[in-house]
């Protein structure tokens, strides 16, 4: 049997929740999906005394767009909705992509995209495409918010930048130049319910000639601590014009940056190999959408 | 230690006392009675334990009971009306979709899950929408067969097909 959390608390308004949260979040988990949460208190590898159950609250649910800010997101939208949602696939395909890739259809019909990254797991599914996109996460507390930009967000292994009694409210994915694009690259063992062994998120952004390189993030997961952007590539990249220089660039730049280890789902060497491929993919797969998109 | 509260499955009210750290599998096999669903890994993997909550395929094994209280419920007991099985139940039994049958109530609930959204679904729909689902019996070819069957049989295409 697992150890019982001794109470429960499903606040009724985000007021509510926020002032629960900030009398007992020493003690507390917040409850969203629960997909990680309760995996994680049957292995007995966590016993919260109080949880906090914020998976109903209205204010928390819904997806929306606006030409100046982009796509928002709010926290407690569920992964299938976000799968599903025609502003999402056309802003932000690649997200759509992740979100349709994540777990099985009833993990993504109780998931939230807070969850997976406040569980801030290096092979979780939407950190690397968040990073792409240089996502703003919208971070409350009673009697305040802050922004943060989500490369900021992953400390290490399972640890993020939310102080005690903090809260993920809402994404924000700001809009995408005109010759811009982000595209998602992963690798499981098997097509579904896997947990990744390799993942790539890719932003490219090109100049108004359309050949030369304005821009690019490569945020890759598994190979590391924590999923991470390679910034140091992605400095190098910078000026380059779209070539097979390029991409060969940014393959080996990739790898020098990934610090793979070996586990049961994959060798580090292996890791080293595909990291190498998957970029080269997400690369052409941005510039292909940005063809698409002018048309 | 235990609350009172009131679970809605399949239509009917059921007022339980439950440890608020009590899992919705839990109560509906021995609080409630219902054994239809199955439990099978209690860690979200095989599928087997799904019901529909509010009408979208839920994991009852990592599901908290208390979390249900004013939602509606279905399980395996709730689709056929008296003797008269779901078209889901009848396109299973037709199609020779059902082995030792652990992981029927589970595939049942996904497939009618899926065909609510989208009536005629291709095989690699069919095929994500079951992927949460194991089955170590059938090979699931004969599965997707029935949900293809059971689409057709819900939009009252199916009433001539030879089984
Ligand atoms: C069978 C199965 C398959 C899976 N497959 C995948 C997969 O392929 N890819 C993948 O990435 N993940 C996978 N997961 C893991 C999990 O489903 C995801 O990480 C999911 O997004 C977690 O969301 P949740 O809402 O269920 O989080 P919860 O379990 O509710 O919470 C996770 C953590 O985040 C905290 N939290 C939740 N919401 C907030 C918030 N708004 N503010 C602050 N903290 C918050 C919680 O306190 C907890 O610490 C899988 C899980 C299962 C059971
Ligand atoms: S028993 Fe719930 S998923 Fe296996
Ligand atoms: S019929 Fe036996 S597990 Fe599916």
């Amino acid at each position: 049997m697992h150890s019982e959390p001794i109470e429960y608390e499903k606040p009724a308004s985000l007021r509510e929740f926020e002032s629960i949260y900030a009398a007992k979040a020493e003690d507390a988990k917040i409850l969203s999906g629960g997909t990680d949460l309760h995996v994680l208190i049957k292995e007995k590898l966590l016993a919260p005394r109080l949880l906090i159950d914020i998976s109903d609250l209205p204010e928390l649910r819904g997806i929306s767009y606006d030409p100046v800010r982009g796509v928002t997101i709010m926290a407690g939208t569920k992964i299938a909705e976000i799968e599903r949602s025609p502003l999402v696939k056309e802003h932000a395909p690649a997200l759509a992509f992740a979100a349709a890739n994540l777990g099985s259809n009833q993990v993504r019909w109780m998931a939230t995209m807070a969850g997976n990254i406040c569980h801030a797991s290096p092979a979780a599914e939407t950190p690397p495409v968040l990073l792409a996109h240089d996502c703003e996460l919208l971070i409350a507390r009673q009697g305040g918010e802050r922004t943060l930009p989500i490369s900021r967000f992953f400390l290490s292994y399972r640890k993020t930048a939310l102080e005690t009694g903090e809260y993920v409210k809402a994404f924000r994915l700001p809009p995408l130049p005109a010759r811009a694009a982000v595209s998602y690259r992963f690798k499981g063992l098997r097509k579904a319910m896997e947990i990744d062994m390799l993942n790539i998120g890719a932003y490219l952004e090109l100049g108004e000639d359309g050949t030369s390189v304005n821009e690019v993030r490569l945020a890759m997961g598994s190979v590391g601590p924590v999923t991470y952007r390679a910034v140091v590539t992605e400095q190098k990249l910078k000026g380059m014009r779209i070539g097979e220089e390029f991409f060969a660039a940014a393959c080996d730049g990739v790898v020098q940056e990934a610090t793979p280890i070996d586990d049961v789902r994959a060798s580090a060497q292996y890791r080293n190999r595909v990291i190498g491929v998957l970029t080269r993919r997400a690369l052409e797969e941005c510039l292909h959408r940005i063809g698409e998109r002018r048309g | 230690m235990k609350k009172l509260i009131k679970l809605e499955i399949n239509g009917e009210n059921f007022d339980v006392a439950i440890s608020p750290a009590a899992y919705l599998i839990d109560v509906i096999r021995e609080t409630v009675g219902l054994s239809g669903t199955k439990k099978g890994c209690g860690v979200g993997d095989c599928g087997a334990c799904t019901v529909l909550i509010d009408g979208r395929p839920t994991l009852s094994c990592i599901t908290l009971a208390v979390a249900c209280a004013g939602k509606a419920i279905t399980t395996i007991e709730g689709l056929s009306r008296g003797s008269e099985l779901h078209p889901v139940q009848r396109a299973f039994i037709d199609k020779g979709a059902v082995q030792c049958g652990f992981c029927t109530p589970g595939m049942v609930l996904s497939s009618k899950a899926l065909l609510d959204e989208n009536p005629h679904p291709s095989q690699d729909e069919i095929k994500t929408a079951l992927a949460g689902n194991l089955c170590r019996c059938t090979g699931y070819a004969k599965i997707i067969e029935a949900v293809e069957h059971a689409g057709r049989l819900l939009s009252g295409e199916g009433c001539d097909e030879q089984a």
